[in-house]
C-alpha cells in the first residue's frame, strides 16, 4: 500500500505543480538556513581527539598576585613551564608557542616566505597522535640539549621539494639551516584543540622546532602574550624571566591515578613557589591549579560561542515559520480533494487509509525539500567561505548533515502536515458525494 | 436483507432542527430491485447515504444482511461499505487522474486484495460493463454513459450484497440511461440487491417495487408491472430500431 501511496503523491506533486514547488520552496529555504547554522555549530562542537580527549590535559596554573582578574590565563608563563618540565619528567608533557620564521630551501623554485612556526616539544606528535609519512620527530635528547632538527607536513613538502622523501635535507629557517627529521602525513585537527587560543579554525601549522631552541633564538611571539601586572618587557630575556603568560602547557595522564599525582605535583610545586614569594594571591595552592581534558579545554575556549548557539535557534525559529506557512499551503491543497476523499471513504477507505496517503504525500514533499535544503545549504557555505573568509573547517559540509537535513526536513513537514490531513480524513463523504 | 425500523435524522444547526428522516421504515429483501422516488427535499439521499453506511442516524433500528449497525464504530462501517455495499452516483465520481483500471481498483485495494486478484476482477468488471478494451483509459477521455458505466463496474469489482443508486441516470441522456439502466437489470438478475434513488417516474417503474417518499416517510409502495411500459421508452426503442 506505501508504493500505492507513493505513487499517488508523485501524481499529486505533478498535478499541482507551481503549488508543489512553492512549498518545496518554503522547506529548502528554512532547510537550507538550518542545515547551514547547525553544520558550523557541529563543526564547532567536534573533539577531534576522540577517545584521548580524557588523557590529553591542558594546564592552568593561577600565577596572579592579589586583587586581580577572576579567570585562569589559558597559558603559563615561560619559567612555570620550565620547572615543570623539570618537576615531572615521568609524564609525557610539552611545552610549545606559535612563532613565525622565513622559510628557505636551496632550490629556485621554492620562493622564501614567512610563515607560521611551531615550537614544541618532541612529545607533541605522539601525545597529539600526528602521523608520519617518512621519518619521525626529534629525539627526547632535543628536547633537552637543543639542536636544528625540524618536522615539515606532506603539504609543505610538496611545496619545498616536490615531495618525496626528504628526511635529511636542509630548510632554512630565519636563515638557519634545520635537518629535516621527519615529514607528517595529513594531519589537520578541528577545531585546533592544541591552540584555541591563536585562531580555533585555523589550520594546523605546516612547520614544527624543538622549544629547546627558543632560549637559543629567541623565536618571536606570533600567539597572545598576557599578563597580570603591568611588567616593562623589553627583550626576549625580560619576557622569559617576566610574569606574562604566552606558553601553551599540555600533560598526558592516561589514569585516575596519574592525574592525581601530577595534580600533587602542582600543588607542591604552587606550595613551593609561594614560599618564593610568587602566586600571592589567597587562593590555596590547590585551586591555584587546573588539568582540563580536551572537551573542557575546547569550552573554556569558547570555541563554540554563545552567538552560535542564538543563531542555531534562530533559524529553527525560520524553520517553524516556514512550517506555519507550509500547513497553509498543505491544508489549501488537501481541502481542494476533499471530494475525491468522499469518494475513497465511500467506497472503503478508512480514515487511517487516507491519513497515510496524504501523509506520504507530505513526506515526498519534505523529502524534495529537504534535498534541495541541502543543494542550498551547500550554496550558503560556500558563500561564506568565499565571500566572508570563513574557515574552511567550518564550511566543509559534515557528512551527517547528508542524512540530517532530509530528516529534519521529512519529520518537520510531517508535523506540519498532521493537522490537514487529519482534517481531510475526518472529511464526511455524504457531503462530497452530492456536489462532485 | 436491509430492515429499518422508526429511523430518523435529524440535522441540527444552532436555531433549527431539521427532520430528514421521521420513523421510517422499510425492509427490503435480498435479490429485490427498489426504486426509491419522491419530491426534492423529501429525504431520498439523506436514507440512501444511512444505508450506505455513509451518515449515522439519530434514533430507531437498523439492520443491514443482519448486522445491527447502530453501535458500529468508523473502521467497522467503512469494512462494510467495502465489503457489502457498491456506490453509483449521479456524478460518477470517478477519481480523474487515476485510468479506469486503476479506478475500478480502489475499493479492492482499500480490502487490502492481492495484485493478481485485483486485476482478475478488474479486468471482469471492464468486460461486463462493455470497457474490457479501455483499462488505461482516463475517465475524461469517455462519455457520460460510458463513466458511469466504469464506476457501475467499480460497484461490481468487489461484488457487493448491495447496490445503492443515487439518480444513476440523472447525467445521461435517455440512450445512455437506457444502457446503464439495462445493465442494472441485469446485474439484479444475477442476484444483487439494488436500491435506487431516482426522479425519473418512468424509471421507477422498472424496478420490482417503487417506495415514495414525502417528508422524511415512507408514503407508498407500489409493485412492479412488467406490462405498464410507457409510451417513451416504446418511442425510444422504435428510434433505436430505425
Amino acid at each position: 500500500m506505501f508504493l500505492h501511496y507513493l505513487d499517488l503523491a508523485w501524481r499529486s506533486i505533478r498535478k499541482t505543480p507551481a503549488l508543489s514547488l512553492l512549498m518545496v520552496t518554503a522547506i529548502a529555504i528554512g532547510i537550507g538556513i538550518t542545515t547551514t547554522t547547525l553544520n558550523i555549530y557541529q563543526m564547532m562542537a567536534l573533539n577531534p581527539t576522540g577517545e584521548r580527549s580524557e588523557q590529553l590535559h591542558a594546564v592552568q596554573l593561577w600565577s596572579h598576585g592579589p586583587d586581580t582578574w577572576d579567570e585562569f590565563h589559558m597559558q603559563i608563563t615561560y619559567q612555570d613551564a620550565m620547572n615543570l618540565r623539570n618537576l615531572a619528567p615521568q609524564f609525557k608533557q610539552l611545552a610549545q608557542m606559535r612563532s613565525g620564521m622565513v622559510i628557505q630551501v636551496d632550490s629556485d623554485k621554492f620562493e622564501p616566505e614567512l610563515r607560521a612556526v611551531r615550537v614544541t616539544d618532541s612529545d607533541f606528535f605522539s601525545m597529539f597522535s600526528v602521523p608520519f609519512l617518512y621519518g619521525t620527530s626529534w629525539g627526547e635528547q632535543v628536547d633537552k640539549d637543543a639542536a636544528y632538527h625540524v618536522v615539515i607536513s606532506e603539504k609543505y613538502n610538496q611545496k619545498m621539494f616536490g615531495g618525496g622523501d626528504n628526511v635529511g635535507k636542509t630548510v632554512y629557517l630565519n636563515r638557519k639551516p634545520y635537518q629535516v627529521v621527519g615529514i607528517v602525513d595529513n594531519w589537520n585537527p578541528q577545531p585546533k584543540f592544541f591552540d584555541p587560543m591563536n585562531g580555533a579554525f585555523r589550520d594546523a601549522e605546516e612547520v614544527f622546532v624543538p622549544f629547546s631552541l627558543l632560549p637559543i633564538e629567541k623565536f618571536q611571539v606570533w600567539g597572545n602574550i598576557s599578563g597580570w601586572k603591568h611588567e616593562d618587557t623589553k627583550n626576549f630575556s625580560d619576557t622569559v624571566k617576566s610574569e606574562k603568560v604566552w606558553i601553551q602547557y599540555w600533560v598526558e595522564l592516561n589514569s585516575q591515578e596519574s592525574r592525581q599525582q601530577y595534580k600533587q605535583i602542582l600543588t607542591g610545586y604552587i606550595d613551593e613557589q609561594k614560599a618564593l614569594g610568587r602566586f600571592t594571591d589567597n587562593k590555596t595552592s590547590a585551586d591555584s591549579s587546573r588539568l582540563n581534558t580536551v572537551a573542557q579545554w575546547l569550552s573554556i575556549a569558547e570555541v563554540i560561542k554563545e552567538d552560535n548557539r542564538i543563531l542555531v535557534g534562530l533559524s529553527f525559529l525560520f524553520l517553524s515559520v516556514c512550517l506555519v506557512n507550509i500547513l497553509g499551503l498543505i491544508l489549501t491543497k488537501f481541502l481542494k480533494r476533499t471530494s475525491e476523499v468522499g469518494v475513497r471513504r465511500a467506497i472503503g477507505a478508512s480514515r487511517m487509509h487516507i491519513f497515510s496517503q496524504y501523509m506520504v504525500e507530505v513526506g515526498i514533499i519534505g523529502l524534495l525539500g529537504g534535498l534541495v535544503g541541502l543543494a542550498l545549504a551547500s550554496g550558503m557555505l560556500y558563500l561564506l567561505g568565499e565571500k566572508f573568509g570563513m574557515d574552511s573547517s567550518l564550511i566543509s559540509m559534515s557528512n551527517s548533515m547528508w542524512f540530517i537535513a532530509p530528516f529534519i526536513a521529512i519529520m518537520t513537514t510531517l508535523v506540519a502536515g498532521i493537522f490537514p490531513a487529519w482534517k481531510v480524513c475526518h472529511t464526511k463523504p455524504s457531503v462530497y458525494l452530492k456536489s462532485q | 436483507m436491509l430492515k429499518m425500523n422508526k429511523v430518523s435524522k435529524v440535522f441540527k444547526t444552532e436555531l433549527v432542527e431539521t427532520h430528514a428522516l421521521r420513523d421510517f421504515n422499510l425492509t427490503v429483501n435480498e435479490g429485490e430491485f427498489v426504486a426509491v422516488t419522491g419530491p426534492s427535499g423529501s429525504g431520498k439521499t439523506t436514507f440512501l447515504n444511512i444505508a450506505g453506511l455513509l451518515e449515522p442516524f439519530s434514533q430507531g433500528e437498523f439492520e443491514l444482511d443482519g448486522i445491527d449497525v447502530a453501535n458500529l464504530n468508523d473502521n467497522q462501517r467503512t469494512q462494510i461499505r467495502n465489503e457489502k455495499i457498491g456506490f453509483i452516483f449521479q456524478g460518477f465520481n470517478l477519481i480523474p487522474d487515476l485510468n479506469l483500471a486503476e479506478n475500478v481498483e480502489v475499493p479492492l485495494r482499500y480490502r487490502g486484495m492481492g495484485r493478481k486478484e485485483r486485476q482478475q476482477r478488474v479486468n471482469a468488471a471492464l468486460e461486463q460493463v462493455g470497457l474490457g478494451s479501455r483499462h488505461k483509459h482516463l475517465p475524461s477521455q469517455l462519455s457520460g454513459g460510458q463513466q458511469q458505466r466504469v464506476a457501475i463496474a467499480r460497484a461490481l469489482a468487489g461484488e457487493p450484497r448491495f447496490l445503492l443508486a443515487d439518480e444513476p441516470t440523472g447525467n445521461l441522456d435517455s440512450l445512455m440511461a437506457r444502457q446503464v439502466m439495462e445493465l442494472l437489470e441485469d446485474i439484479n438478475r444475477k442476484g444483487t440487491t439494488i436500491i435506487m434513488v431516482t426522479h425519473d417516474p418512468e424509471l421507477a417503474r422498472r424496478a420490482q417495487r417503487n417506495i415514495q417518499i414525502v417528508d422524511g416517510q415512507v408514503c407508498d409502495f407500489t409493485m412492479y408491472q412488467p406490462q405498464q411500459e410507457s409510451n417513451k421508452d416504446v418511442q425510444l426503442e422504435e428510434a433505436l430500431s430505425e
